[in-house]
């Protein structure tokens, strides 16, 4: 057969046609699929924090466990819960340093070191049989080398903590990077963020936590070799609970029930 | 060559990877599980299954210039929907395989049997041809991942087959077994195995030995070298 530019030309431009229109059809097809998927594994950790799932879970469990979730969008600078904002729009992450939609830290407040913060975090709200039992809240803050993010699930009381997880950071291989094991994090199952006055008291201890003493409630166990981890682990607990951070929510949420 | 021969003899006497050693580089880096080894050998055949039919089929309007460009394009474009298909419905898989699903693209298996086989085939013959090519690549990434995962992690497919020592059994896991290399060792070891078996996939030498022995020494020298010795 006599090759012709031309032809070359046609031959090309006709495969090259039916090629993307394959490639653009599979691709829209299945886009919902992937987004629920994307939306799911974004949910992964904070069904695991829920309660709602025993071990691992598959995609189904998770979504199912999804389902079950109370998202709610809080104005952290308020504590109001801003219903008329769609979750899946909030992204505290992104807009983090968006000067529209994030707030400046008074660097006395600022004890995770993060200067700024979004204006609007989602948080999530367990119920059991139509009562409250969990509440899901997103945590972050500078670390020894990184910053860490994680969750962390409260009791009703908004006191106990339910379980823990902090899911991304750099910290020393072997030594900080510890605090992304899961059996450090069960031990802060059933600790306490405030003391009987309402004042915070939970610390990352130095070393193993004294059982016996009046603090062992309020405290973890330190990791050996992640002095300055711990110490920030601490501060940004103390920070997210404080007024910058979750503290006008659980006011509001605490006298609601009362 | 005959229907059957060209599904069957890909999967030992002309197998892509222990023969024509191609695809290698997948088959070091996705073996340490079984189960993201089959997934690769699903992706790698539906893409190989794709682009020799596709090919075949428009085999006599290919100008013979833009060869490689039609056939790259149509490779890509095999691989990008099995993508967007295993992002679909196994993300965890997906997530695992991360960019080596990508790569197929680049798997010499799937340009080789392009230019070898489907450039000059009927379609029927190409779509066998890739089954077969496609099944044989399957095969060596399974046998590769189950030893693998097998000594590497005591377990088969995710379950517990030797019994873990830090689950109370007396199996220590082969760390060695995850890391890549040890896909050089168990693939070279089945190279081996298989050409011993089928002595005639042993390649012919490109060289010839010949072996060198120094020549005795003269006596009549030796006797004079002493001579000026003493």
């Amino acid at each position: 057969m006599r090759e012709s530019p031309l032809r070359s030309l046609a031959v090309l431009l006709a495969v090259a046609l039916v090629c993307s229109v394959l490639v653009s059809v599979s691709a829209v097809v299945l886009r919902p699929i992937q987004a629920e998927n994307a939306r799911i594994e974004r949910y992964r950790h904070i069904v695991a924090l829920s309660g709602l799932l025993d071990g691992a879970a598959d995609a189904a469990g998770i979504a199912a466990a999804v389902a079950q979730l109370d998202m709610r969008v809080v104005n952290l600078d308020t504590g109001e819960f801003m219903d008329d904002r769609d979750p899946d729009d909030v992204n505290a992450r992104r807009v983090a340093n968006d000067p529209a939609l994030s707030t400046t830290i008074p660097p006395e407040h600022d004890l995770a070191r993060i200067g700024r913060r979004s204006r609007y975090e989602v948080v999530f709200l367990v119920r059991d049989e139509g009562r409250l039992s969990r509440v899901i809240l997103p945590i972050h803050g500078q670390g020894m080398w990184s910053t860490l993010y994680g969750l962390i699930a409260l009791d009703a009381d908004l006191n106990t903590i339910a379980a823990v997880t902090f899911y991304e950071q750099a910290e020393t291989a072997g030594l900080g990077d510890q605090i992304e094991d899961p059996a450090w994090q069960a031990r802060w199952t059933g600790r306490r963020l405030r003391g009987q006055s309402g004042d915070f008291r939970f610390q990352v201890a130095a070393g193993p936590v004294d059982e016996g003493s009046p603090a062992a409630s309020h405290q973890v166990d330190g990791l050996s070799g992640a002095t300055l981890t711990g110490n920030s682990v601490t501060a940004l607990m103390r920070f997210w609970f404080g007024p910058y951070g979750y503290g006008p929510l659980l006011e509001r949420m605490a006298d609601r029930k009362e | 060559m005959s229907v059957k021969e060209t599904l069957i003899d890909p999967l030992v006497n002309r197998n892509p990877v222990t023969l024509q050693v191609l695809g290698i580089c997948s088959a070091l880096a996705i073996t340490s599980a079984l189960d993201t080894a089959l997934i690769m050998g699903a992706s790698l055949t539906a893409v190989l299954v794709f682009s020799n039919t596709m090919i075949s089929l428009i085999r006599r309007l290919i100008p013979n210039s833009l060869r490689i460009i039609i056939q790259v394009t149509i490779i890509a474009s095999g691989v990008i929907v099995v993508d967007q298909v295993l992002r679909a419905y196994a993300p965890d898989a997906a997530r695992t395989l991360s960019v080596f699903v990508g790569l197929i693209v680049t798997n010499c298996i799937v340009l080789g049997r392009a230019e070898a086989f489907a450039v000059k085939n009927t379609v029927l013959m190409s779509l066998l041809d890739g089954i077969g090519n496609g099944l044989g690549y399957t095969a060596v990434l399974v046998v590769v991942a189950a030893i693998r995962e097998l000594f590497g992690a005591g377990t088969l497919l995710g379950y517990e087959v030797l019994p873990l020592a830090a689950n109370g059994g007396w199996y220590v896991p082969n760390q060695l077994m995850l890391l890549p290399p040890s896909a050089f060792f168990i693939i070279g070891f089945l190279i081996w195995g298989i050409r011993t078996w089928k002595k005639g996939q042993v390649e012919t030498k490109e060289f010839e030995e010949v072996r060198v022995r120094p020549a005795a020494p003269d006596p009549a020298t030796l006797v004079a070298a002493g001579r000026a010795a003493s």
